[in-house]
């Protein structure tokens, strides 16, 4: 018992004895602390850092079977194809496009659903709510993407039907064969499928909001709108930021699952994506060395992005992740 | 206490840190391990030949196909295991799935390659990082049988001009090979024809007539479901099959991929850019405008398209019978045989002949090759040796004898429950037999070749293939005068055959701009060719303009230049 409650006590209010050794002996009362992250220190330098050195490619014309020192190098030969190909700026649209819609209505979809769940007074029901929104999550986007084209479908599809019984259609609508509306089905099929999974961590956070601070609310005499907007909301704003900051980073390697499986030759100028067009023109055609440049300025600006992202969010809210 | 709190602390950090040190230690390994197999490999050709008993010890090659095998038994069918009593070897195979060209290309760049690769047009890849060894000497010493089979066509054999190596046996073509059964064309269900008293189905009209008038008596079937008149699958590569090669066929091109080659002059063109080849996307989309093409056509995933045509409301398929064929199977399982598809031979009017089955000669090209990381080349040639022997054809294509097939005064006879489970049961047939899992395995004869015995090395023989039909098959058939689909086509003997073999078979070096470019142009091809169908017709010259304005922004011409380079280098290669 007494190890931990010593080490519950702030370093800070015990005397320093000297300046240099500080960081030794806080390392050394730590040292299980320590210790147990060591392993996950090693497992991100092993897949996170160590294969940067395959980066070195993107300024070679790589061929297997060669070591990496072998290659011949042709400086940002990669690099210039990637940004003369006209391809590339529509496969970076609809990437930036899709991204930003899933991004925008993910976390309105998330936030509005976990603040109306919080007020449920009923345990049983809210916790089947919870758990059925939740469920699409672990549903593979090959079956969802199944499901969403089959009810889309114009050949006695839910929807068409739907719409064609309610006389606002008379034909049915071609909703998979038109390039517009992809970017939307995509993003609904997204906030249909991680509304409930994403509300979860906003839940955790509002259940941190001391019970005190509504009692003292309720006292003053506020409704449940002001409750929610003056005491949930900023409550768990941190949160919110913190996991902005981070999508924000990943704004780009969005994957390719949804809009592979969705989409079709039809709707190919809104439906490529980045990742997608890293595959299919690097690796497929033999050209390691162009996927890994593209792979490369993806990684580049998403860096970008967070830090951007990171610097605004400091200076108005003064909240970040760094 | 306080001893006792740190103990599980210091367990779980212990354990942790294990972990993930034996997980890197095991990659070491494995690493180390294919490296020592690759010194060792090298030895054991040093000392090759040594005799016979030794052979047979038993040896596991890994081995690798782009192709999927869903009834690999992993040799524990009957005759994988008189492969392994033969020959000694068992083989662990992994077969693609999913992308088969993406998972050849991860295996060529990853440095661990297989002992034997079955990788079709992917090997370039193979050669290119030198993954693969040369054949020659190898079957010059240990092949007779494999030169006994491929016979003069060994020279098609050869990589490049540049490199006269024999890396791929080719497995997939069998030698000599004849067709006696179509399975293209365009589709039409017996039901359709029976009704109309079989009409005569030659061009683009007469089938879309013989749809309309069905489909005006009928437009919905018994159940009140409404009937397909016509539906394309063009779900990612089935385009290709479904919607853009019919478009040469319908025209009087042959099969070269997405180019067309003249026979004369060997002058090489983008096929969509053959203006016949227009008119026939616009009758596409004259078909789409009077309301006989399916409205999901382009829209809908290959297993709706299998889920339809199972369904037994579409009257007719532009397709082939294998990319079909599981919907069809379950019309038929349910006994619904009037709602299973002819295949006729349709053209744009009737002065052009369908080159179908114009003769490319034996295509070199997709087959197995053997890694240099093989632990034992001599024996891995050796067994392939065996499968292309006689004994092993006949064992691969026909089973055991007493067991899958008699030998009944001199001829081959499979007995008629085998027949029937073989039909009927494919897949577990195949799975505890074994038959059809090696066939693109070693050299072989193709269909209509016959033994020194006087029988066929396949089972795929005319006598066979008639037996094979149904009631209303051969009903269908014998009013069209036809004993096989096959007769209602222009005979191949019409046709010169092909000095290149087939453009789409020949490898394109990796570093070609033609790969890009070909990428490209497909892309823009199969965005453009879709709404030029689903246009309307006013508007349909608009849209092709648009889209042949496209491919030459994109180079076209550039992409049919280097194709003729690729084109006449074959046809040096293989002719000279």
């Amino acid at each position: 018992m007494k190890a931990v409650s010593e080490a519950a006590v702030p370093a800070d209010v015990r005397p320093a004895a000297k300046r240099g050794s500080r960081f030794w002996t806080i390392a050394l009362r730590n040292r299980y602390l320590y210790l147990m992250s060591l392993p996950f220190v090693v497992w991100v330098f092993i897949f996170s850092y160590y294969p940067l050195w395959g980066w070195l490619m993107a300024f070679q014309r790589f061929k297997p079977g060669k070591s990496i020192l072998e290659q011949q190098w042709v400086g940002f030969d990669q690099f210039k194809t990637l940004f003369r190909d006209d391809t590339f700026y529509l496969v970076m649209r609809n990437t930036l496009a899709m991204s930003l819609m899933s991004l925008v209505a993910g976390f309105a979809t998330a936030i509005v659903f976990a603040l109306l769940l919080n007020e449920l007074r009923r345990m049983a029901f809210k916790r089947i709510v919870q758990t059925i929104s939740y469920l699409p999550h672990f549903v593979s986007w090959t079956v969802a993407a199944s499901i969403v084209t089959r009810m889309l479908s114009s050949d006695h599809g839910v929807v068409n039907d739907l719409l064609m019984g309610l006389g606002i259609t008379h034909e049915p609508i071609q909703f998979m064969a038109n390039g517009h509306l992809f970017w939307g089905i995509v993003t609904v099929s997204d906030v249909w499928k991680e509304t409930g999974w994403n509300a979860i961590i906003y839940l955790a956070a509002i259940s941190g909001i001391g019970p005190e601070l509504y009692e003292a609310a309720k006292v003053d005499g506020a409704s449940r709108i002001r409750q929610i907007w003056h005491i949930t909301l900023p409550g768990i704003r941190s949160t919110i930021v913190v996991l902005l900051i981070l999508s924000i980073g990943h704004l780009i390697s969005i994957g390719f699952e949804k809009q592979f499986l969705l989409g079709n030759n039809l709707v190919v100028d809104y439906s490529q994506v980045l990742d997608l067009y890293s595959l299919q023109y690097g690796l497929q055609m033999n050209r390691y060395s162009f996927g890994v440049a593209v792979n490369m300025f993806n990684s580049v600006v998403s860096l970008a992005l967070l830090f951007l992202a990171n610097g605004i969010f400091k200076r108005t809210t003064k909240e970040s992740i760094m | 206490m306080a001893t006792n709190k740190k103990w599980p602390v210091a367990l779980m950090t212990t354990s942790l840190l294990a972990g993930l040190l034996a997980g890197c230690g095991n990659n070491n390994d494995a690493a180390s391990d294919s490296q020592g197999a690759g010194a060792s490999g090298s030895a054991s050709t040093a000392s090759a030949s040594s005799g016979a008993a030794e052979d047979l010890k038993p040896i596991t090659f890994s081995f690798y196909s782009e192709d999927g095998n869903p009834n690999w038994n992993n040799m524990q069918d009957d005759v994988g295991k008189a492969i392994t009593a033969k020959t000694g070897v068992t083989l662990q195979a992994e077969f693609a799935v999913g992308d088969p060209v993406q998972k050849s290309a991860l295996i060529a760049s990853s440095g661990k390659y297989p002992d034997l690769i079955s990788a079709k047009n992917s090997i370039n890849k193979f050669v290119d990082a030198g993954a693969v060894i040369d054949l020659t000497d190898l079957i010059d010493k240990y092949g007779p049988n494999i030169k006994k089979v491929y016979g003069d066509e060994l020279k098609r054999l050869r990589y490049s001009n540049d490199d006269h190596a024999i890396y791929v046996l080719p497995t997939y073509a069998g030698v000599g090979q004849t067709y006696f059964n179509a399975g293209g064309g365009f589709e039409l269900q017996h039901r359709v024809v029976k009704e109309l008293g079989y009409p005569q189905i030659k061009t683009l009209q007469d089938y879309e007539n013989a749809i309309k008038t069905y489909l005006e008596k009928h437009p919905t079937d018994e159940n009140g479901n409404k009937n397909i008149g016509l539906s394309l699958n063009a779900d990612d590569w089935h385009m290709y099959i479904s919607v853009t090669n019919p478009a040469f066929f319908v025209t009087g091109g042959s099969d070269d991929g997405e180019y067309h080659i003249d026979d004369d002059t060997h002058k090489v063109t983008y096929h969509y850019l053959r203006p016949e080849e227009k008119e026939y996307f616009r009758w596409l989309n004259h078909m789409n405008d009077i309301g006989l093409l399916d409205k999901e056509s382009f829209v809908q995933k290959y297993d709706q398209y299998k889920a339809k045509v199972a369904s037994g409301r579409v009257l007719g398929l532009i397709d082939q019978d294998w990319d079909y064929g599981d919907g069809e199977k379950a019309l038929k399982a349910a006994g619904k045989f009037d709602q299973g598809y002819g295949h006729y031979s349709v053209t744009l009017n009737e002065s052009i002949k369908d080159r179908s089955f114009q003769s490319t000669g034996f295509l070199g090209g997709y087959g197995i090759a053997i890694s240099k990381t093989n632990p034992d080349p001599v024996r891995a040639i050796k067994f392939l040796d065996y499968l292309a022997s006689d004994e092993g054809q006949v064992l691969v294509n026909w089973g055991i004898e007493g067991k899958h097939y008699n030998v009944e005064n001199g001829k081959r006879v499979i007995p008629q429950d085998i027949n029937d489970r073989k039909v009927n049961d494919a897949a577990n047939f195949q799975k505890e037999t074994g038959i059809g899992t090696y066939t693109t395995m070693g050299p072989h004869y193709g269909d209509g070749v016959k033994d020194s015995t006087g029988n066929y090395y396949t089972t795929n023989f005319p006598e066979q293939i008639e037996a094979s039909f149904n009631d209303v098959e051969k009903d269908v058939l014998s009013h069209y005068n036809a004993k096989t689909w096959k007769d209602l086509f222009p005979n191949e003997s019409e046709f010169p055959v092909k000095p290149w073999g087939a453009a789409w078979n020949i490898p394109v070096p990796s570093d070609s701009e033609v790969t890009v470019l070909d990428e490209k142009l497909k892309t823009i091809t199969w965005k453009m060719i879709p709404q030029a169908i689903l246009a309307k017709p006013a508007d349909f010259d608009k849209v092709w303009d648009d889209y042949v304005a496209q491919l030459e922004k994109a180079g076209v011409h550039k992409a049919e230049e280097l194709r003729q380079q690729l084109v006449e280098d074959r046809i040096k290669l293989w002719n000279e």
